[in-house]
């Protein structure tokens, strides 16, 4: 008898050509749901099938793939993001960025787990989705919008309010500026899409923003999934006091005081302690916040609202932690005022504050060793608060040396001196988030390794945080490997990261066995769960090989993190040498069953039930 | 000995204060301090330490900058002039 598909899948991938706005439909098969999950499997899968090898970031031929996991819209907790999917103008590989708020529950109850939109569409439009399929709509007069401007927009032209849930490019993505971003305002909090890309790839396709609206499908467990996860709520709830409180922000202190967050473009990796108070979660919660927001189905509402009245900024989103390091302490500016000013800024213009704060900060350090100057761009002085609120709006518009920053680091430097290299904080084309590669072995060859580049979801910190894997190489390469299929796993589900570290653990255990077996019917080990984190994350190197943009020679680290010790403060003397990252590159390639360069075996593709996608990523 | 004491978020919040300087017997250890600690504040009851007397899984305690995790957690002897940073668990972002 053939498999049937788990009830909580609506069963459908929905595919939009944008240039005629004719709809397809792939029906799920059960054994790729088994293989992939939903999500981060889904959309993977689908930019293996559909994105020709050779096609530019920008060519029409690839896909925004958006996708849901199984256990949206259950009452599995705060399985309440969503994930996009594509070929990032960054680092030319594939790439999944993830976002909370609500539109993804509404996409579930559509039916539709995925929509793919292919091609590129002839006037400026944006998508609306419903349970019937979708529709390209002009957009009109949408040119050069704001994203919370433009969410609202669609909002009246939809004229159902909050029911239409909107993800949007800003003034950024259409100018394609390559890290932008998507921003999704929704009834109970924003989320935003930050990394890779995402905001470009749709302002290529000529889409202004995505809508949904929900329709009527409510996914079924097999099991009691609602009783296992309320078992969980007690621990989720005590260990997440602190983001309840101050949200991500918390953490500037803390790993402050652990000398690895960055500071002055990574000259050192601590703050003065008064500096780093200053936009620290404790001060932004005295001073500036006003209310808790929050993803659906979520019982933690890590998300806030600050207003800052000097700034004429009412009920604007927190600075998450990883925004601090990119645009405060990486840049010596400790005016917290102008620092949230700045963050509002980006998340209005759709950019990604990461890649745009290392950006930045790489350029004043440029500036201050001569390969820079005055002419090329003011305020590039380190603890220049001013000019990070000029050279945001800038970098979107594409003006003057914004538009330098807006090809983000890597590509800035190429128009540079060569010492210019020197100053880079990032992999694969993608700048590092707040974790510092240097402070922490396991982020060294995690970020050396991942799909993503410098991505802090890709391997996770926490665990390191708390002394694994942080100050010794020793079975460092297998930590990283196995955090790395967490991660795939996790977004796969589309549960959000901190709920599931605090509330399930941050290594794949039996209790998300137990999870997805009552969610699905299917009966799964440990073992089994951890196999689709491995499959889609080989799935992912195996689009990035065929790409050309991962072997040996790409996982690597910068200069600074491979030759220049930590300075002063408690992690003082930490690095990661060549040869250190050499030795650790060859653990991870056995433990993965990759040959010397880095590429996955015959033999692994098959052990992994990959061989018919890897066809498909070859061809 | 003298140590200096860093707290951080809602341990910042049932203390009252940022920072204190205080003395110690020595040969104090972690443990003995946060036992202090969530003595002298009745908020802090039952959150610093576990029942069998480590460090609770709901905070993050730095010596000098260095997780206790790497010396002997609840058993980390003390040498005057240390500061020992006391703050929610360091999680990923
Ligand atoms: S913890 Fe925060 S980001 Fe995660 S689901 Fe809840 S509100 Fe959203």
């Amino acid at each position: 008898m053939s498999e049937t598909l788990p009830s909580v899948y609506g069963g459908e991938i929905l595919h939009v050509d944008l240039e005629t706005g004719d709809n397809e439909i792939e029906s799920i098969d059960p054994q790729d749901a088994r293989r992939f999950l939903g999500g981060n499997g889904f959309v993977a899968k689908q930019v293996a099938e559909h994105v020709p090898v050779d096609a530019d970031p920008f060519d029409p031929e690839n896909v925004l793939a958006l996708a849901v996991g199984p256990m949206n819209a259950t009452p599995f907790q705060s399985t309440s993001r969503g994930v996009v999917g594509f070929v990032s103008p960054m680092t030319n590989g594939f790439f999944d960025s993830t976002f909370g708020g609500t539109l993804p529950q509404a996409l579930k109850t559509t039916g539709f787990d995925g929509v793919v939109l292919h091609g590129a569409a002839e006037e400026h439009s944006y998508v609306v989705v419903d349970e019937d399929g979708a529709e390209v709509k002009s957009a009109d007069g949408l040119e050069g919008t704001e994203t919370y401007e433009t969410c609202g927009e669609i909002r009246d032209r939809e004229g159902v309010g909050y029911d239409t849930h909107v993800l949007a490019n800003g003034p950024a993505g259409e100018n394609q500026v390559r890290y932008a971003c998507l921003v999704h305002e929704s009834k109970l909090r924003e989320g935003v899409a930050g990394r890779g890309g995402a905001g470009a790839v749709l302002g290529s396709k000529n889409v202004k923003a995505i809508a949904v609206q929900g329709g009527d499908f409510q996914p079924e467990p097999a099991g009691d999934l609602q009783g296992r996860a309320v078992q969980q709520m007690g621990r989720l709830m005590e260990e997440t006091e602190m983001l309840q409180e101050y949200g991500t922000s918390g953490l500037v202190n803390p790993i402050n005081e652990m000398g690895k967050l960055g500071h002055r473009n990574m000259q050192t990796e601590q703050a003065d302690a008064e500096d780093a108070e200053a936009v620290s979660g404790e001060t932004l919660y005295e001073e500036y916040v006003t209310e808790d927001t929050t993803c659906a189905n979520c019982a933690v509402k890590c998300g806030k609202h600050v207003s800052v009245e000097a700034e004429g900024i009412t009920e604007g989103k927190i600075p998450e932690f990883e925004s601090l390091f990119g645009t405060a302490t990486l840049q010596e500016v400790y005016d917290p005022e102008r620092v949230i000013k700045a963050n509002d800024l980006c998340d209005r213009l759709g950019m990604d504050t990461i890649s745009w704060g290392v950006t930045v900060a790489f350029a004043r350090e440029c500036y201050e060793k001569g390969l820079l100057d005055d002419d090329d761009s003011p305020h590039l002085e380190f603890g220049d608060a001013d000019g990070l609120v000029e050279l945001a709006r800038k970098t979107a518009e594409r003006e003057g040396f914004g538009d330098d920053l807006a090809e983000g680091s890597f590509r800035l430097a190429e128009s540079l001196d060569d010492e210019a290299d020197r100053y880079l904080y990032g992999a694969k084309g993608l700048e590092f988030a707040a974790h510092s590669a240097r402070g922490l072995k396991g982020m060294s060859i995690g970020y050396a390794t991942a799909t993503r580049g410098g991505s802090h979801h890709d391997t996770r910190p926490t665990l390191q945080y708390d002394g694994n894997h942080d100050e010794t190489t020793k079975g460092t390469p297998e930590f990283a490997a196995r955090t790395q299929h967490f991660t795939a796993l996790g977004d796969s589900l589309t549960q959000c990261r901190f709920v599931s570290e605090a509330g399930w653990g941050a290594r794949v255990n039996e209790r998300y066995a137990e999870a997805i077996s009552l969610a699905t019917g299917w009966e799964l080990s440990t073992e089994d769960v951890e196999a689709i984190g491995e499959r889609i994350y080989n799935l992912e190197r195996l689009i990035n090989v065929a790409r050309g943009v991962a072997d040996r020679g790409t996982d690597t680290l910068p200069h600074r993190t491979m030759h220049e010790p930590i300075p002063d403060g408690p992690s003082e003397g930490m690095y990661c040498p060549p040869e250190e990252l050499e030795g650790m590159l060859d653990e991870y390639y056995e433990f993965r069953g990759w040959n010397d360069n880095g590429h996955p075996t015959t033999d692994t593709v098959e052990r992994l039930d990959l061989s018919d996608v890897a066809e498909h990523v070859a061809d | 000995m003298e140590l200096e004491l860093r707290y951080f978020a809602m341990i910042r919040e049932a203390v009252g204060e940022r920072t204190t300087t205080r003395e110690f017997d020595s040969g104090t250890t972690v443990r003995d301090v946060l036992a202090t600690l969530e003595d002298d504040h009745p908020d802090l009851e039952g959150t610093l330490l576990a029942n069998d007397g480590a460090v609770a899984r709901s905070i993050t305690v730095l010596r000098n900058g260095t997780n206790v995790t790497h010396f002997e957690g609840g058993a980390t002897e003390l040498a005057d002039g240390d500061t020992l940073s006391i703050t929610p668990p360091v999680t990923g972002g």
